[in-house]
Protein backbone atom coordinates (compact mmCIF):
# COMPACT_ATOMS: atom_id res chain seq x y z
CA UNK A 1 0.00 0.00 0.00
CA UNK A 2 1.62 3.48 -0.99
CA UNK A 3 1.51 6.52 1.76
CA UNK A 4 -0.95 7.89 -0.30
CA UNK A 5 -3.59 4.88 -0.06
CA UNK A 6 -2.76 5.04 3.85
CA UNK A 7 -3.17 9.10 3.98
CA UNK A 8 -6.73 8.23 2.21
CA UNK A 9 -7.34 5.10 4.77
CA UNK A 10 -6.83 7.48 7.62
CA UNK A 11 -8.74 9.98 6.18
CA UNK A 12 -11.88 7.70 5.72
CA UNK A 13 -11.69 6.02 9.01
CA UNK A 14 -11.91 9.35 10.93
CA UNK A 15 -14.36 10.57 8.55
CA UNK A 16 -16.50 7.59 9.25
CA UNK A 17 -15.92 8.82 12.95
CA UNK A 18 -17.81 11.92 12.10
CA UNK A 19 -21.27 9.83 11.31
CA UNK A 20 -20.51 7.84 14.19
CA UNK A 21 -21.73 9.88 16.81
CA UNK A 22 -25.40 9.53 16.01
CA UNK A 23 -26.39 12.03 19.23
CA UNK A 24 -24.88 14.56 17.75
CA UNK A 25 -25.31 13.90 14.27
CA UNK A 26 -29.19 13.90 15.17
CA UNK A 27 -28.68 17.16 17.11
CA UNK A 28 -27.21 18.96 13.80
CA UNK A 29 -29.60 17.81 11.34
CA UNK A 30 -32.53 18.69 13.46
CA UNK A 31 -31.15 22.46 14.54
CA UNK A 32 -30.97 22.54 10.49
CA UNK A 33 -33.48 21.54 9.45
CA UNK A 34 -35.72 23.78 12.61
CA UNK A 35 -34.01 26.62 10.78
CA UNK A 36 -35.22 25.69 7.72
CA UNK A 37 -38.69 25.03 9.39
CA UNK A 38 -38.84 28.22 11.72
CA UNK A 39 -38.03 30.24 8.73
CA UNK A 40 -40.57 28.85 6.55
CA UNK A 41 -43.54 29.05 8.75
CA UNK A 42 -42.69 32.28 10.63
CA UNK A 43 -39.76 34.20 8.68
CA UNK A 44 -41.48 33.56 5.55
CA UNK A 45 -44.84 35.12 6.56
CA UNK A 46 -43.49 37.61 8.39
CA UNK A 47 -40.98 39.14 5.61
CA UNK A 48 -41.45 37.42 2.65
CA UNK A 49 -41.95 34.08 1.03
CA UNK A 50 -38.27 34.98 -0.88
CA UNK A 51 -36.27 35.24 1.96
CA UNK A 52 -37.02 31.70 2.44
CA UNK A 53 -35.51 31.09 -0.67
CA UNK A 54 -32.90 33.54 -0.12
CA UNK A 55 -32.21 31.58 3.56
CA UNK A 56 -31.94 27.97 2.31
CA UNK A 57 -28.59 28.16 0.79
CA UNK A 58 -27.37 30.16 3.50
CA UNK A 59 -28.58 27.22 6.10
CA UNK A 60 -26.60 24.81 3.78
CA UNK A 61 -23.44 26.94 4.27
CA UNK A 62 -23.77 26.87 7.98
CA UNK A 63 -24.35 23.17 7.94
CA UNK A 64 -21.33 22.67 6.25
CA UNK A 65 -19.33 24.89 8.09
CA UNK A 66 -20.75 23.01 11.48
CA UNK A 67 -19.50 19.58 9.89
CA UNK A 68 -16.13 20.32 8.97
CA UNK A 69 -15.73 22.25 12.48
CA UNK A 70 -16.52 18.89 13.79
CA UNK A 71 -12.74 17.99 12.41
CA UNK A 72 -11.68 20.31 15.73
CA UNK A 73 -13.75 18.14 18.07
CA UNK A 74 -12.43 14.52 16.67
CA UNK A 75 -8.79 15.93 16.48
CA UNK A 76 -9.09 17.26 20.59
CA UNK A 77 -11.07 13.42 21.02
CA UNK A 78 -7.78 11.82 19.27
CA UNK A 79 -5.29 13.83 21.46
CA UNK A 80 -7.00 13.01 24.78
CA UNK A 81 -7.84 9.28 23.61
CA UNK A 82 -4.71 8.59 22.59
CA UNK A 83 -4.82 8.12 18.80
CA UNK A 84 -2.87 10.59 17.67
CA UNK A 85 -0.09 8.66 19.66
CA UNK A 86 -1.18 5.06 17.34
CA UNK A 87 -1.39 7.15 14.61
CA UNK A 88 1.85 8.10 14.79
CA UNK A 89 3.59 4.87 14.73
CA UNK A 90 1.84 4.30 11.58
CA UNK A 91 4.09 3.66 8.48
CA UNK A 92 2.83 7.52 7.36
CA UNK A 93 4.25 10.80 7.35
CA UNK A 94 3.21 13.82 10.47
CA UNK A 95 2.37 16.13 6.65
CA UNK A 96 0.53 12.93 5.82
CA UNK A 97 -1.73 12.64 8.80
CA UNK A 98 -2.16 15.92 8.69
CA UNK A 99 -3.43 16.50 5.05
CA UNK A 100 -6.04 13.30 5.77
CA UNK A 101 -7.22 15.03 8.78
CA UNK A 102 -7.88 17.95 6.72
CA UNK A 103 -9.27 16.02 3.98
CA UNK A 104 -12.00 14.38 6.10
CA UNK A 105 -13.07 17.78 7.75
CA UNK A 106 -13.34 19.11 4.19
CA UNK A 107 -15.39 15.37 2.81
CA UNK A 108 -17.48 15.89 6.24
CA UNK A 109 -18.71 19.42 5.14
CA UNK A 110 -19.93 18.56 1.46
CA UNK A 111 -21.26 15.24 2.34
CA UNK A 112 -23.76 16.85 5.10
CA UNK A 113 -24.03 20.13 3.19
CA UNK A 114 -24.96 18.28 -0.06
CA UNK A 115 -27.73 15.49 2.37
CA UNK A 116 -29.51 19.18 3.79
CA UNK A 117 -29.15 20.45 -0.05
CA UNK A 118 -31.32 17.31 -1.10
CA UNK A 119 -33.60 17.75 2.08
CA UNK A 120 -33.67 22.06 0.99
CA UNK A 121 -34.32 21.06 -2.53
CA UNK A 122 -37.40 19.46 -1.84
CA UNK A 123 -38.89 23.18 -0.61
CA UNK A 124 -36.93 24.93 -3.09
CA UNK A 125 -37.28 24.44 -6.36
CA UNK A 126 -33.41 23.98 -7.54
CA UNK A 127 -33.16 25.04 -11.09
CA UNK A 128 -29.96 23.96 -11.78
CA UNK A 129 -28.53 20.61 -10.20
CA UNK A 130 -25.66 20.17 -12.33
CA UNK A 131 -24.04 23.53 -11.27
CA UNK A 132 -24.88 22.21 -7.28
CA UNK A 133 -22.49 19.08 -9.08
CA UNK A 134 -19.69 21.66 -10.02
CA UNK A 135 -19.98 23.78 -6.70
CA UNK A 136 -19.17 20.14 -4.95
CA UNK A 137 -15.36 20.83 -5.19
CA UNK A 138 -15.74 24.29 -4.71
CA UNK A 139 -17.76 23.31 -1.26
CA UNK A 140 -14.94 20.67 -0.27
CA UNK A 141 -11.84 23.69 -0.73
CA UNK A 142 -14.16 25.72 1.65
CA UNK A 143 -14.79 22.60 4.14
CA UNK A 144 -10.87 22.13 4.13
CA UNK A 145 -11.04 25.41 5.29
CA UNK A 146 -13.33 25.35 8.02
CA UNK A 147 -11.35 22.11 9.31
CA UNK A 148 -7.88 23.92 8.98
CA UNK A 149 -9.48 27.21 11.02
CA UNK A 150 -11.01 24.03 13.78
CA UNK A 151 -7.60 22.10 13.49
CA UNK A 152 -6.01 25.49 14.47
CA UNK A 153 -8.29 26.18 17.77
CA UNK A 154 -8.45 22.26 18.29
CA UNK A 155 -4.24 22.55 19.12
CA UNK A 156 -4.12 25.39 20.79
CA UNK A 157 -7.13 24.31 22.98
CA UNK A 158 -5.92 22.57 26.56
CA UNK A 159 -9.10 21.34 27.38
CA UNK A 160 -12.46 20.03 25.94
CA UNK A 161 -14.45 23.30 26.52
CA UNK A 162 -12.08 25.63 25.75
CA UNK A 163 -12.28 24.27 22.27
CA UNK A 164 -15.80 24.76 22.23
CA UNK A 165 -15.54 28.21 23.27
CA UNK A 166 -13.09 28.59 20.37
CA UNK A 167 -16.05 26.78 17.78
CA UNK A 168 -18.43 28.82 19.05
CA UNK A 169 -17.01 32.03 18.72
CA UNK A 170 -15.56 31.49 15.60
CA UNK A 171 -19.15 30.56 13.92
CA UNK A 172 -20.87 34.00 15.28
CA UNK A 173 -18.01 35.78 13.75
CA UNK A 174 -18.55 34.36 10.58
CA UNK A 175 -22.27 34.21 10.53
CA UNK A 176 -22.81 37.75 11.92
CA UNK A 177 -19.87 39.15 9.36
CA UNK A 178 -21.65 37.69 6.99
CA UNK A 179 -24.57 37.53 3.93
CA UNK A 180 -25.38 33.90 4.67
CA UNK A 181 -28.84 35.85 6.77
CA UNK A 182 -29.02 39.07 5.42
CA UNK A 183 -28.20 40.40 1.41
CA UNK A 184 -25.02 42.14 0.89
CA UNK A 185 -27.26 45.62 0.38
CA UNK A 186 -28.41 45.24 4.26
CA UNK A 187 -25.13 44.42 6.03
CA UNK A 188 -23.79 47.52 3.75
CA UNK A 189 -26.77 49.60 4.91
CA UNK A 190 -26.43 48.98 8.79
CA UNK A 191 -22.60 47.85 9.21
CA UNK A 192 -19.33 50.18 8.91
CA UNK A 193 -17.50 49.75 5.11
CA UNK A 194 -14.77 47.49 6.21
CA UNK A 195 -17.23 45.10 8.29
CA UNK A 196 -19.16 45.42 5.09
CA UNK A 197 -16.49 44.35 2.82
CA UNK A 198 -14.99 41.27 5.16
CA UNK A 199 -18.62 40.18 5.21
CA UNK A 200 -18.25 40.16 1.16
CA UNK A 201 -15.13 38.19 1.54
CA UNK A 202 -16.39 36.08 3.68
CA UNK A 203 -16.20 32.49 2.48
CA UNK A 204 -19.12 31.27 4.14
CA UNK A 205 -20.74 34.61 2.48
CA UNK A 206 -19.40 33.73 -0.94
CA UNK A 207 -20.48 29.96 -0.56
CA UNK A 208 -24.15 30.80 -0.13
CA UNK A 209 -23.68 33.18 -3.43
CA UNK A 210 -22.61 30.48 -5.38
CA UNK A 211 -25.40 28.30 -4.12
CA UNK A 212 -28.05 31.33 -4.08
CA UNK A 213 -26.74 32.38 -7.81
CA UNK A 214 -26.06 29.45 -9.76
CA UNK A 215 -28.43 26.37 -8.23
CA UNK A 216 -31.16 28.02 -6.85
CA UNK A 217 -31.57 31.01 -9.64
CA UNK A 218 -29.78 29.22 -12.30
CA UNK A 219 -27.38 31.49 -13.14
CA UNK A 220 -23.71 30.56 -14.70
CA UNK A 221 -20.93 30.17 -12.56
CA UNK A 222 -19.51 33.83 -11.18
CA UNK A 223 -15.55 32.59 -11.67
CA UNK A 224 -14.18 35.24 -10.05
CA UNK A 225 -16.61 34.40 -7.32
CA UNK A 226 -15.49 31.11 -7.18
CA UNK A 227 -11.48 32.16 -7.36
CA UNK A 228 -12.45 34.60 -4.54
CA UNK A 229 -14.00 31.32 -2.55
CA UNK A 230 -10.81 29.29 -3.24
CA UNK A 231 -7.98 32.18 -2.22
CA UNK A 232 -10.02 33.01 0.87
CA UNK A 233 -10.53 28.85 1.68
CA UNK A 234 -6.97 27.97 0.72
CA UNK A 235 -5.06 30.16 3.03
CA UNK A 236 -7.35 29.07 6.61
CA UNK A 237 -6.71 24.88 5.18
CA UNK A 238 -3.14 26.11 5.39
CA UNK A 239 -2.99 27.95 8.60
CA UNK A 240 -5.15 24.54 10.49
CA UNK A 241 -2.94 22.04 8.80
CA UNK A 242 0.64 23.99 10.02
CA UNK A 243 -0.96 24.41 13.59
CA UNK A 244 -1.76 20.34 13.61
CA UNK A 245 1.84 20.03 12.38
CA UNK A 246 3.08 22.29 14.97
CA UNK A 247 1.20 20.19 17.89
CA UNK A 248 1.95 16.97 16.92
CA UNK A 249 5.75 17.59 16.67
CA UNK A 250 5.49 19.08 19.80
CA UNK A 251 4.10 15.97 20.99
CA UNK A 252 7.36 14.31 19.46
CA UNK A 253 9.72 16.61 21.21
CA UNK A 254 7.93 17.15 24.63
CA UNK A 255 5.90 13.76 24.87
CA UNK A 256 2.59 15.62 25.46
CA UNK A 257 0.64 18.02 23.43
CA UNK B 1 22.70 -5.88 12.69
CA UNK B 2 21.45 -5.88 16.05
CA UNK B 3 17.63 -5.66 16.07
CA UNK B 4 17.76 -2.69 18.21
CA UNK B 5 20.89 -0.19 18.84
CA UNK B 6 20.92 2.91 20.92
CA UNK B 7 24.08 4.75 21.36
CA UNK B 8 24.12 7.54 24.12
CA UNK B 9 20.67 7.89 23.50
CA UNK B 10 19.04 10.80 26.23
CA UNK B 11 15.63 12.21 26.50
CA UNK B 12 14.87 15.15 29.13
CA UNK B 13 11.66 16.44 29.83
CA UNK B 14 12.21 19.90 31.36
CA UNK B 15 14.68 19.36 34.29
CA UNK B 16 14.05 15.64 33.85
CA UNK B 17 15.91 13.05 32.90
CA UNK B 18 14.24 10.43 31.68
CA UNK B 19 17.09 7.97 29.69
CA UNK B 20 20.66 9.05 30.23
CA UNK B 21 23.31 8.28 28.02
CA UNK B 22 21.83 5.13 27.06
CA UNK B 23 23.70 2.06 25.60
CA UNK B 24 21.54 -0.66 24.59
CA UNK B 25 21.28 -3.23 21.96
CA UNK B 26 18.85 -6.24 21.29
CA UNK B 27 19.68 -9.16 19.04
CA UNK B 28 17.35 -10.46 15.95
CA UNK B 29 14.90 -12.93 16.93
CA UNK B 30 15.30 -12.99 21.18
CA UNK B 31 13.02 -11.42 23.81
CA UNK B 32 14.45 -9.01 25.42
CA UNK B 33 12.54 -7.64 28.56
CA UNK B 34 13.12 -4.22 30.40
CA UNK B 35 12.71 -4.48 33.40
CA UNK B 36 12.26 -1.55 35.49
CA UNK B 37 10.19 0.08 38.45
CA UNK B 38 7.95 3.21 37.07
CA UNK B 39 9.86 6.54 35.65
CA UNK B 40 13.14 4.10 34.87
CA UNK B 41 12.72 5.15 31.57
CA UNK B 42 11.31 2.49 30.17
CA UNK B 43 8.35 3.83 27.95
CA UNK B 44 10.21 6.43 27.14
CA UNK B 45 12.72 4.20 25.65
CA UNK B 46 10.39 2.62 23.64
CA UNK B 47 8.43 5.88 22.90
CA UNK B 48 11.61 6.78 20.72
CA UNK B 49 11.93 3.54 18.88
CA UNK B 50 8.49 3.53 18.03
CA UNK B 51 9.12 7.62 16.88
CA UNK B 52 6.25 9.14 18.46
CA UNK B 53 9.34 11.09 20.84
CA UNK B 54 12.24 12.40 19.87
CA UNK B 55 15.74 12.12 21.53
CA UNK B 56 17.19 14.30 23.09
CA UNK B 57 20.91 13.31 22.02
CA UNK B 58 22.43 10.56 21.00
CA UNK B 59 20.95 7.83 18.09
CA UNK B 60 18.54 4.94 17.94
CA UNK B 61 18.34 2.44 15.00
CA UNK B 62 16.07 0.25 14.20
CA UNK B 63 16.77 -3.07 12.07
CA UNK B 64 19.40 -0.65 11.38
CA UNK B 65 17.27 2.31 9.98
CA UNK B 66 17.39 5.51 12.14
CA UNK B 67 14.33 6.44 14.24
CA UNK B 68 14.97 10.07 13.62
CA UNK B 69 16.05 10.33 10.06
CA UNK B 70 13.67 7.46 8.94
CA UNK B 71 10.55 7.64 10.68
CA UNK B 72 8.08 6.20 8.14
CA UNK B 73 10.67 3.22 7.35
CA UNK B 74 10.95 1.98 11.14
CA UNK B 75 7.53 2.31 11.72
CA UNK B 76 6.92 -0.06 8.49
CA UNK B 77 8.77 -2.69 10.51
CA UNK B 78 8.08 -2.28 13.80
CA UNK B 79 4.61 -2.49 15.92
CA UNK B 80 3.70 -1.30 19.69
CA UNK B 81 0.99 -2.60 22.16
CA UNK B 82 0.50 0.40 24.26
CA UNK B 83 0.62 0.29 28.21
CA UNK B 84 -2.85 2.40 27.60
CA UNK B 85 -4.95 0.65 24.76
CA UNK B 86 -5.04 3.24 22.29
CA UNK B 87 -8.13 3.09 19.94
CA UNK B 88 -11.12 5.10 18.43
CA UNK B 89 -13.85 4.90 21.00
CA UNK B 90 -16.88 4.43 18.89
CA UNK B 91 -15.59 1.63 16.49
CA UNK B 92 -15.43 -2.36 17.26
CA UNK B 93 -12.77 -4.14 17.82
CA UNK B 94 -12.95 -6.27 14.70
CA UNK B 95 -13.13 -2.57 12.14
CA UNK B 96 -10.02 -1.50 14.52
CA UNK B 97 -7.66 -4.69 13.68
CA UNK B 98 -8.93 -4.47 10.32
CA UNK B 99 -7.77 -0.85 9.61
CA UNK B 100 -4.26 -1.42 11.43
CA UNK B 101 -3.92 -4.71 8.83
CA UNK B 102 -4.90 -2.59 6.14
CA UNK B 103 -2.55 -0.05 6.86
CA UNK B 104 0.67 -2.64 7.58
CA UNK B 105 -0.29 -4.47 4.49
CA UNK B 106 -1.68 -7.51 5.57
CA UNK B 107 -2.82 -9.75 2.43
CA UNK B 108 -6.48 -8.98 2.47
CA UNK B 109 -7.43 -12.36 1.59
CA UNK B 110 -5.53 -13.92 4.55
CA UNK B 111 -6.67 -10.65 6.57
CA UNK B 112 -9.60 -12.01 8.07
CA UNK B 113 -9.10 -15.15 8.59
CA UNK B 114 -6.24 -13.84 10.91
CA UNK B 115 -8.36 -11.11 12.63
CA UNK B 116 -10.94 -13.72 13.58
CA UNK B 117 -8.11 -16.47 14.64
CA UNK B 118 -6.19 -13.98 16.93
CA UNK B 119 -9.05 -12.39 18.53
CA UNK B 120 -10.59 -15.98 19.50
CA UNK B 121 -6.67 -16.99 20.58
CA UNK B 122 -7.00 -13.86 23.15
CA UNK B 123 -11.09 -14.44 24.13
CA UNK B 124 -12.25 -11.39 22.35
CA UNK B 125 -14.79 -12.64 19.97
CA UNK B 126 -16.94 -12.36 22.31
CA UNK B 127 -16.62 -9.03 22.12
CA UNK B 128 -16.18 -8.27 18.61
CA UNK B 129 -19.64 -6.34 18.16
CA UNK B 130 -18.65 -4.11 21.66
CA UNK B 131 -17.58 -0.45 21.13
CA UNK B 132 -14.10 0.07 22.21
CA UNK B 133 -15.21 2.55 24.79
CA UNK B 134 -17.29 -0.29 26.31
CA UNK B 135 -14.64 -3.11 26.96
CA UNK B 136 -13.27 -4.02 29.71
CA UNK B 137 -9.47 -2.79 30.76
CA UNK B 138 -8.38 -6.78 29.96
CA UNK B 139 -10.39 -6.48 27.06
CA UNK B 140 -8.66 -3.11 25.90
CA UNK B 141 -5.55 -4.21 26.31
CA UNK B 142 -6.04 -7.29 24.71
CA UNK B 143 -6.86 -5.86 21.66
CA UNK B 144 -3.91 -3.86 22.00
CA UNK B 145 -1.87 -6.57 21.61
CA UNK B 146 -4.15 -8.30 19.01
CA UNK B 147 -2.92 -5.47 16.96
CA UNK B 148 0.88 -6.57 16.88
CA UNK B 149 -0.24 -10.42 16.48
CA UNK B 150 -2.20 -9.40 13.83
CA UNK B 151 0.54 -7.16 11.90
CA UNK B 152 3.78 -9.63 12.86
CA UNK B 153 6.50 -7.07 12.74
CA UNK B 154 10.34 -7.46 12.30
CA UNK B 155 10.29 -5.78 15.90
CA UNK B 156 7.52 -6.05 18.28
CA UNK B 157 7.04 -3.73 21.31
CA UNK B 158 4.50 -4.13 24.42
CA UNK B 159 4.50 -2.32 26.90
CA UNK B 160 3.53 -3.80 30.26
CA UNK B 161 1.34 -6.36 28.42
CA UNK B 162 -0.79 -7.97 30.82
CA UNK B 163 -1.69 -5.08 33.31
CA UNK B 164 -5.13 -5.54 33.95
CA UNK B 165 -5.44 -8.73 32.42
CA UNK B 166 -6.10 -11.70 34.83
CA UNK B 167 -3.83 -14.52 35.13
CA UNK B 168 -5.71 -16.70 32.72
CA UNK B 169 -5.54 -14.07 30.27
CA UNK B 170 -1.72 -13.35 31.11
CA UNK B 171 -1.00 -16.94 30.30
CA UNK B 172 -2.51 -16.49 27.03
CA UNK B 173 -1.11 -13.31 26.05
CA UNK B 174 2.71 -14.27 27.02
CA UNK B 175 2.33 -17.53 25.18
CA UNK B 176 1.24 -15.61 21.91
CA UNK B 177 4.42 -13.60 22.20
CA UNK B 178 6.68 -16.23 22.46
CA UNK B 179 4.82 -17.94 19.50
CA UNK B 180 5.59 -14.38 17.97
CA UNK B 181 9.54 -14.46 18.60
CA UNK B 182 9.05 -18.06 17.26
CA UNK B 183 7.54 -16.99 14.09
CA UNK B 184 10.70 -14.77 13.51
CA UNK B 185 10.14 -11.95 15.11
CA UNK B 186 12.28 -9.40 17.32
CA UNK B 187 10.41 -8.63 20.74
CA UNK B 188 10.57 -5.92 23.66
CA UNK B 189 8.53 -6.37 26.87
CA UNK B 190 9.08 -3.68 29.01
CA UNK B 191 7.16 -4.38 32.62
CA UNK B 192 7.63 -4.24 36.18
CA UNK B 193 6.25 -7.51 37.09
CA UNK B 194 8.56 -10.20 37.59
CA UNK B 195 6.37 -13.15 37.15
CA UNK B 196 6.23 -12.07 33.44
CA UNK B 197 10.06 -11.48 33.14
CA UNK B 198 10.84 -14.76 34.20
CA UNK B 199 8.40 -16.17 31.82
CA UNK B 200 9.15 -14.36 28.61
CA UNK B 201 13.06 -13.38 28.90
CA UNK B 202 15.53 -14.59 26.67
CA UNK B 203 17.72 -11.50 28.29
CA UNK B 204 16.85 -8.89 30.50
CA UNK B 205 17.62 -5.14 30.73
CA UNK B 206 17.40 -3.46 33.95
CA UNK B 207 16.90 0.71 34.03
CA UNK B 208 17.04 2.30 36.91
CA UNK B 209 16.49 6.51 36.69
CA UNK B 210 17.25 6.09 33.61
CA UNK B 211 20.37 4.10 33.28
CA UNK B 212 21.36 0.82 32.02
CA UNK B 213 21.90 -1.25 34.85
CA UNK B 214 22.77 -4.36 33.66
CA UNK B 215 21.51 -6.83 30.92
CA UNK B 216 21.97 -10.57 30.43
CA UNK B 217 20.11 -13.40 30.69
CA UNK B 218 18.09 -14.66 33.56
CA UNK B 219 20.51 -17.43 35.06
CA UNK B 220 23.17 -15.16 34.24
CA UNK B 221 22.13 -12.39 36.00
CA UNK B 222 21.19 -14.61 38.99
CA UNK B 223 24.60 -16.54 39.23
CA UNK B 224 26.02 -12.44 39.41
CA UNK B 225 24.75 -12.53 43.21
CA UNK B 226 27.26 -13.70 45.18
CA UNK B 227 25.67 -15.99 47.65
CA UNK B 228 22.49 -15.79 45.93
CA UNK B 229 21.89 -19.44 46.04
CA UNK B 230 20.14 -20.84 49.27
CA UNK B 231 21.07 -24.41 49.65
CA UNK B 232 19.56 -26.55 52.95
CA UNK B 233 20.76 -29.76 53.47
CA UNK B 234 18.81 -32.14 55.98
CA UNK B 235 21.32 -34.92 57.63
CA UNK B 236 20.15 -37.96 59.41
CA UNK B 237 22.12 -37.17 62.40
CA UNK B 238 23.79 -33.58 63.60
CA UNK B 239 25.87 -31.31 61.72
CA UNK B 240 29.74 -31.51 62.88
CA UNK B 241 32.04 -28.98 63.22
CA UNK B 242 34.14 -31.56 61.14
CA UNK B 243 31.85 -31.29 58.47
CA UNK B 244 31.32 -27.74 58.76
CA UNK B 245 35.00 -27.05 58.32
CA UNK B 246 35.13 -29.51 55.15
CA UNK B 247 32.70 -27.87 53.84
CA UNK B 248 33.73 -24.59 54.40
CA UNK B 249 37.33 -25.96 52.79
CA UNK B 250 35.31 -26.58 49.44
CA UNK B 251 34.91 -22.81 48.91
CA UNK B 252 31.85 -21.27 46.90
CA UNK B 253 30.02 -20.81 49.89
CA UNK B 254 29.35 -17.16 51.29
CA UNK B 255 27.95 -18.33 54.39
CA UNK B 256 27.01 -22.04 56.27
CA UNK B 257 24.85 -21.90 59.07
CA UNK B 258 24.49 -25.46 60.68
CA UNK B 259 21.10 -26.26 63.34
CA UNK B 260 20.45 -29.50 64.71
CA UNK B 261 20.52 -31.57 61.71
CA UNK B 262 20.24 -29.02 59.30
CA UNK B 263 22.48 -26.53 57.51
CA UNK B 264 21.95 -23.55 55.33
CA UNK B 265 24.25 -22.14 53.13
CA UNK B 266 24.74 -19.15 50.89
CA UNK B 267 26.52 -19.84 47.67
CA UNK B 268 26.87 -17.96 44.47
CA UNK B 269 26.19 -21.47 41.93
CA UNK B 270 24.18 -24.07 43.69
CA UNK B 271 24.45 -26.44 40.42
CA UNK B 272 28.06 -26.68 41.35
CA UNK B 273 28.46 -26.10 45.05
CA UNK B 274 25.87 -29.31 45.58
CA UNK B 275 27.45 -32.15 44.34
CA UNK B 276 31.02 -31.13 45.82
CA UNK B 277 29.11 -31.06 49.44
CA UNK B 278 27.44 -34.24 49.02
CA UNK B 279 30.73 -35.81 48.04
CA UNK B 280 32.19 -34.29 50.77
CA UNK B 281 29.14 -35.05 53.53
CA UNK B 282 29.33 -38.93 52.18
CA UNK B 283 33.20 -39.39 52.71
CA UNK B 284 33.03 -37.56 56.44
CA UNK B 285 30.04 -40.97 56.67
CA UNK B 286 27.55 -37.83 56.99
CA UNK B 287 23.91 -39.15 55.01
CA UNK B 288 21.64 -36.42 53.65
CA UNK B 289 18.23 -36.83 53.95
CA UNK B 290 17.01 -33.51 52.07
CA UNK B 291 18.11 -31.21 49.53
CA UNK B 292 15.91 -27.88 49.25
CA UNK B 293 17.98 -25.48 47.07
CA UNK B 294 16.36 -21.67 46.41
CA UNK B 295 17.13 -19.52 43.60
CA UNK B 296 16.96 -15.79 44.08
CA UNK B 297 13.93 -13.75 42.60
CA UNK B 298 14.32 -11.37 39.64
CA UNK B 299 13.54 -8.88 42.68
CA UNK B 300 16.99 -9.76 44.65
CA UNK B 301 18.57 -9.44 41.44
CA UNK B 302 16.96 -6.08 41.16
CA UNK B 303 17.91 -5.27 44.73
CA UNK B 304 21.55 -6.54 44.18
CA UNK B 305 21.95 -4.26 40.79
CA UNK B 306 20.06 -1.22 42.16
CA UNK B 307 19.98 -1.39 45.95
CA UNK B 308 16.43 -0.95 45.83
CA UNK B 309 13.66 -3.44 45.97
CA UNK B 310 11.42 -3.68 42.82
CA UNK B 311 8.36 -3.41 44.33
CA UNK B 312 9.09 -0.75 46.71
CA UNK B 313 10.07 1.26 43.90
CA UNK B 314 6.45 1.67 42.07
Amino acid sequence: MSEFSRLLLVARTDFSYFFRTKWLMAVLISLSLSDMLVTALVMGRMISPEYFSFLVPGIVTVGLFTAATDTGRRIWLALREGVVQYYMTLPIRTSGLVVAYIISGGLGGVVYSSALLIIASFAVHPHNILNAILLLPFMFVLATGIAGLAAFFASISRRGEIYWVYAQALQVTLVTISTIFYSAQTISRYLPGPIATIADYNPLSLAATALRDSVFSGELLNTTLLSNLLATSLPLAALGALAYWVILRTLRLRGKP
Amino acid sequence: MFAVETLSLSKRYGKTDALRELNFTVDEGEIMVILGPNGSGKTTLLMILCTILKPTSGTAKVMGIDVVEEGTKVREVMGIAFQEARGFWRHKPSSILRFHASMFDIDSMKRQDLIEQTMKDLELWESRDKKFMHLSGGQAKRLETAKVLVQRPKLAIFDEPTSQVDLRGKRKIWDKIRELRDQGSTVIVATNEVREAEYLADRVTILHQGHLVVRDSIPKLKDAIAGGDVVEVGFEGPVTDNLVAELKGLGGALALSPEGNELRAKVSRAEDWVPKMTSASYNLGAKISSIKITEPSLDDVFIHFTGKALIDQQ
